[in-house]
């Protein structure tokens, strides 16, 4: 039993309880979130609007690679020609991984969150983790984490936006493998990590 | 119409700002969903916040019927979208590795810009952590390339790896979020202890249900096929059959169908302009010029034949192009007379008989006796008028008489 578990805010609003007032902070409470499935159609609007006006859908694996391109290229020159995975960058494209259509799309993500958060009062200096873990393992496993996701997002041809999502919405055979094999193995592995996230 | 750059609506040079202003939209969602908290996300492993699956499916299947429904409006040209290309083991694998990637990190790449942003740390690591697998890749490309770009299956569709229609396979598809929705309200209620309106038709999602299985049937029921043809050929096979060539037949195949009407299961279809083929024109060919070979009417020709269709020309280059034409728009069965007539007509109506060293002697003598038979058969078989080579293809062949039985043939 874990005594000081959070109030899960989503299902406090979702059951309209009535949280006791305090004191007058109210204002800084943070909104609560958009009703899943209001939040879920509208993102797939966005993905039909992606699809409708320049005929691919949305990733975000796609530009943290250009970032690592970027780097090496500038950083090592000579190696980034030589190695096929990011010559092909320097020898047949225009040479700036940077100007790309994922990374533009990255630089709205980042602008659309951030006003998103601003405005409900999400916006702010934080660490997320599980009840049993201290701040150091999380971000220990958090890097980790990214590690693995980076890497296999290489493998799977986009992540759980560009090759599961957006591979589902066109009704690819790789978008299901993709997501079976993302939310399969991670119910898997869940049981093994558990003492990441739960009491 | 759509997709709006690629068809040339919208300047290519736009591409990079309509990618901002989309990605705003997209992060916007992302963080008003709850995609900003690696707790919530975590929860759907774990049943406490299922939140990720309402989301994703939701989000999902509304594009997947928007796209429908715009390809059967002829809004949005399917064919030129672009379809994930299926790597069988390096799509499983990557999966697996970002499954646990997920347990691990909290995160994926999407949701963590998104927190990072709004200054969740823990995204922040993941993000630093993404960038070194991927340069973890980069380095031991060589390595991985095998497995990364084997087992290529190409753009497939799922409804056809798993042998269903895309009607069924998308009807199912609603069904199974439906259910996973009902259900994990009932997990998540059991999971966080508790009890809340039971009730079936819990107010949540009875509005996404009902428009969701609304449009769904909607897309199911739709008659007629999408106006812009979801059931083009994609370029990849074509190309594919276009370097493999079977499609195609020869003077020779074409000589022997012709004399032998029992066999003849061609429709022979003539691409010139109608003056050509006013002029000279093979038994039983019908003659569609190749600017009109698209229009309505021709296509149902081709396609109500029941025959194979082979289109012929002087050489190959317009016989070829309306084939590659036909194919891309569902024709089936389909073919080019190759070398076209002139072929045909060096091989029938030449002086001199080719040998075919390629044969075995004996084929060969075949080969040859055939050809000249054949010849024969379509120099003398009716009101064949031959003149002079300089003047070909002037020629007409009408009445062909098929070789007496048991005779001629190769």
């Amino acid at each position: 039993m874990a005594p000081d578990k959070p109030i899960n805010q989503q299902l406090l609003n979702r059951h309209r309880v009535v949280v006791p007032k305090k004191s007058n902070h109210m204002d800084q409470k943070p909104k609560p979130y958009m009703n899943p499935y209001l939040a879920g159609f509208l993102l797939g609007l966005v993905l039909l609007t992606a699809f409708f006006v320049t005929g691919r859908g949305l990733g975000a694996s796609g530009s943290v690679k250009s970032v690592v391109v970027q780097t090496v290229g500038k950083v090592a020159p000579a190696y980034a020609i030589k190695n096929p995975f990011y010559a092909s960058y320097f020898a047949e494209g225009d040479g700036r991984p940077m100007k790309n259509w994922l990374v533009y799309l990255t630089l709205g993500v980042l602008g659309g969150a951030f006003f998103s958060g601003f405005m409900s009062g999400r916006a702010g200096i934080k660490v997320d983790k599980g009840p049993r873990i201290t701040t150091r393992t999380r971000l220990i496993m958090a890097t980790a984490g990214g590690f693995l996701f980076g890497l296999g997002s290489q493998f799977g041809r986009g992540c759980t936006s560009g090759a599961a999502l957006t591979g589902m919405a066109t009704l690819s055979t790789a978008g299901f493998l993709t997501m079976i094999a993302i939310f399969g193995s991670g119910f898997v592995f869940a049981y093994f990590f558990r003492k990441l996230w739960i009491s | 119409m759509a997709p709006l750059i690629p068809q040339g609506f919208i300047n290519p040079d736009l591409n990079l700002f309509f990618a901002f202003v989309i990605g705003l939209g997209f992060g916007y969602v992302l963080e008003q969903g709850g995609f900003s908290t690696s707790r919530k996300l975590a929860g759907v492993f774990y049943g406490y916040d299922f939140v990720v699956l309402r989301v994703f499916f939701t989000a999902a299947i509304t594009a997947a019927l928007g796209l429908l429904i715009f390809s059967y409006l002829g809004w949005i040209d399917y064919s030129m979208l672009y379809i994930n290309p299926t790597f069988l083991w390096s799509a499983i694998v990557g999966g697996v590795i970002m499954g646990l990637g997920f347990i691990l990190g909290g995160f994926c790449p999407g949701t963590s810009v998104v927190a990072a942003v709004i200054g969740k740390v823990d995204a922040m690591f993941f993000v630093v952590g993404m960038m070194l697998g991927i340069f973890a890749f980069g380095t031991f490309y060589k390595t991985f390339e095998p497995l990364y770009n084997g087992y290529d299956l190409g753009g497939i569709f799922v409804y056809d790896s798993l042998g269903m229609s895309r009607n069924l396979f998308v009807f199912l598809l609603v069904l199974i979020a439906l259910t996973a929705f009902i259900v994990t309200r009932k997990i998540e209620d059991s999971v966080n202890k508790i009890t809340t309106d039971t009730r079936f038709f819990h107010p949540s999602y009875t509005a996404p249900v009902a428009l969701l299985l609304g449009i769904t049937l909607l897309v199911v029921l739709l008659p007629d096929k999408p106006k812009a043809v979801w059931n083009e050929v994609s370029a990849g096979t074509i190309l594919a059959e276009a370097a493999e060539g079977k499609h195609n037949i020869n003077s020779d195949e074409l000589a022997y169908k012709l004399l032998h009407a029992e066999d003849n299961d061609l429709l022979l279809v003539d691409v010139r302009d109608s003056e050509a083929f006013a002029r000279f024109n093979l038994p039983g060919s019908v003659n569609m010029p190749l600017p009109g070979i698209l229009q309505d009417n021709n296509l149902k020709i081709l396609e109500k034949s029941g025959k194979k269709v082979v289109f012929y020309s002087n050489g190959t280059t317009a016989a070829s192009q309306a084939w590659l034409f036909t194919r891309r728009a569902g024709l089936e069965d389909a073919g080019v007379l190759t070398g076209g007539l002139n072929d045909f007509f060096s091989a029938y109506f030449a002086d001199s008989a080719v040998r075919r060293h390629d044969l075995n002697p004996e084929q060969a003598v075949f080969f040859t006796r055939f050809r000249e038979r054949a010849g024969k058969a379509f120099r003398e078989g009716g009101a064949g008028e031959v003149q002079g080579r300089s003047q070909a293809p002037v020629r007409t062949l009408v009445n062909i008489q098929p070789p007496p039985p048991g005779k001629g043939g190769c």
